[in-house]
């Protein structure tokens, strides 16, 4: 049971709805603001994350069945100095430099 | 308790903890090596309207290295999914449930088994049908012949269980975990001048009458080992089994759809192979990390093993009792013996008739020498109780790990290493004080071994 649920009316628009669609508007911006990171060059940055002494399971996820398109696409921003970002999607993890959009997430979760 | 919410994080996270590991040659089908993976700890059976259930997001796996260098050579994956017949009910069931595909079952659970090996993964199990919980007599009224629906035969001449069972390990955690006030011995504890026991007392099962959830395999043994004929004496005949869980790195809270969504690849959150190893052995500080990474890189951890702080606690919570055990810490000996057992496996021309070494790579794995016969008359005490067919060799599910490990640290098995030794009399009597008679139900002499799980309508009773 959860003490923080409130019903909401069943017609019209819900504060849900309207902040599902704020959200959808959220994941294009960042959506786009990868894409500028990688049309001006900064893809070059990107790489696998790095190895580490970690079990890597990543192999054995054959019968986990996502589709990349589908899947949702999570940043964490590990490091705003620096502009190390990681991007996961799926079963996958990609390490993003790129100090500018780092810079434009910190402002816009202000 | 073996590995039941050993670690701050994975506490916090029982559908991926990892409980107890069972590796043994199967009583009844010799040419077979049967591996048990155990989650979920301390499952009260009244568990209902959700009843527990493998995690859909949780990697489960067990590993299993026959090339001695602590890395998998073969590893079984499991991948659970959970489907309703019906959303708009609250019951798992609308009735008596008496197969697998009844329609009166609404919450069922169905697994993938995946067999990765020299790079390869093969599904070598699909759709794969859990037993329900043991809910009580009108919902699951013949659950044994129930859950003998869900051992499957599946490629390999395997053959799988997923489901609940009752739990096997048992100990006794109350007085463990009361600075270690073992109840027969209790009036030699110093007990902090308090003078609270006047008697000594029997065990108290803390985990008696309650379930756990079990991945349950069945192998030939020669889908295991280096291929070959292999003898006791044989290296090629010993494997190292350990299991884990992983979940993907990133969760979010989708307040919209009301679930939990996941991201990114997995990454391992739990780890067990012998028995109270990250528990007992390893610092509070550090249990988390050791639950994250690979057996290969337990050299870290070996000061841990080779010192181990309950050693040192023993003669100090019971004075005068362990004079000699004292005496070897104070000198800041390294336990070679507790390495052998639980790092490296015991060389040749230790144990008479035995060995389990895997080579000089120091891991923890449960090691199991799949030569050595199962014995016509076990002794839960396994090696230590000259039954060289149980723990550490490998780990049958009535083995009394807890009292053998006491004695262990305590001191029986330095003269492994050390004949001069001798230890004190205490460290060959001390115990918790259960015996695998202390497991109500008990277990089966047969696949899957653990014994029916306790029904919510009469568990407790």
């Amino acid at each position: 049971m959860s003490s923080q649920s409130h019903p909401e009316p069943a017609a019209g628009p819900s504060r849900r709805s309207m902040l599902r669609g704020a959200s959808a508007v959220g994941a294009v911006g960042i959506a786009a603001a990868v894409g500028v990171g990688s049309a001006s060059g900064i893809a070059a940055a990107a790489t696998k994350p790095a190895a580490d002494n970690r079990t890597a399971v990543d192999n054995r996820t054959a019968s986990v069945e996502h589709s990349a398109d589908a899947a949702p696409l999570v940043v964490y921003l590990r490091n705003a100095a620096s502009g190390e970002l990681d991007i996961f999607s799926g079963t996958s993890r990609t390490v993003v430099v790129d100090p500018e959009l780092a810079a434009r997430l910190t402002r816009a979760a202000r | 308790m073996s590995s039941h919410r050993e670690a701050p994080e994975i506490s916090k996270d029982p559908v991926a903890d990892s409980t107890d590991v069972y590796a043994f040659v199967s009583p009844d089908k010799p040419d077979t090596v049967t591996l048990i993976a155990n989650y979920i700890p301390l499952q009260g059976p009244a568990g209902g309207p959700n009843f527990y259930s493998f995690g859909d997001d949780v990697l489960y796996e067990i590993h299993i290295d026959n090339g001695g260098n602590g890395q998998d050579n073969i590893t079984y994956a499991f991948h659970f999914q959970t489907k309703l017949r019906d959303p708009n009910t609250f019951l798992y069931n609308v009735g008596p449930i008496l197969t697998l595909d009844s329609a009166n079952w609404n919450s069922r659970q169905f697994y993938n088994v995946t067999r990765i090996q020299h790079g390869k993964s093969v599904m070598i199990g699909q759709n794969l049908p859990c037993p329900p919980c043991n809910i009580g007599p009108l919902s699951t009224p013949h659950y044994a012949d129930l859950a003998n629906q869900a051992v499957h035969g599946i490629a390999d001449g395997i053959k799988v269980f997923a489901g609940q069972r009752a739990e096997g390990f048992y100990v006794d955690l109350g007085s463990i975990f009361d600075l270690a006030d073992l109840r027969p011995f209790q009036k030699l504890h110093e007990q902090y001048g308090m003078h609270v026991f006047s008697k000594n007392m029997a065990g108290v099962n803390a985990t008696a009458e309650l379930n756990v959830h079990s991945i349950a395999m069945q192998i030939p043994t020669n889908e295991l080992v280096r291929p070959g004929k292999h003898g006791e004496a044989d290296a090629a005949s010993v494997i190292g089994v350990w299991t884990t869980a992983s979940r993907q790195q990133v969760t979010v809270w989708d307040e919209w759809k009301g679930e939990n969504v996941n991201s990114g690849p997995f990454r391992q959150v739990s780890r067990l192979g012998n028995p109270l190893f990250n528990e007992v052995l390893i610092p509070l500080g550090s249990k988390d990390l050791w639950n994250s990474l690979p057996p290969k890189d337990d050299k870290r951890f070996a000061p841990y093993v080779a010192h181990p702080g309950l050693a040192e606690l023993l003669p100090l919570l019971y004075p005068g009792v362990f004079p000699k055990l004292a005496a070897l810490v104070k000198a800041g000996t390294a336990r070679a013996d507790l390495e052998a057992i639980l790092l490296t496996g015991i060389p040749s021309g230790v144990v008479k008739g035995f060995q389990n070494y895997t080579g000089p790579t120091q891991s923890d794995m449960l090691r199991l020498n799949t030569a050595i016969k199962p014995s016509k008359k076990p002794n839960a005490l396994g090696v230590i109780g000259g039954d060289l067919a149980g723990f550490p060799n490998g780990r049958r599910v009535f083995d009394d790990v807890v009292t053998i490990e006491l004695r262990a640290i305590a001191g029986v098995t330095v003269p492994l290493v050390d004949p001069k030794y001798t230890p004190d009399a205490a460290a060959g009597l001390i115990t918790d004080g259960l015996t695998a008679k202390s497991v109500p139900g008990g277990y089966l002499s047969h696949f899957p071994y653990l014994g029916v799980p306790h029904s919510g309508y009469s568990t407790p009773s």
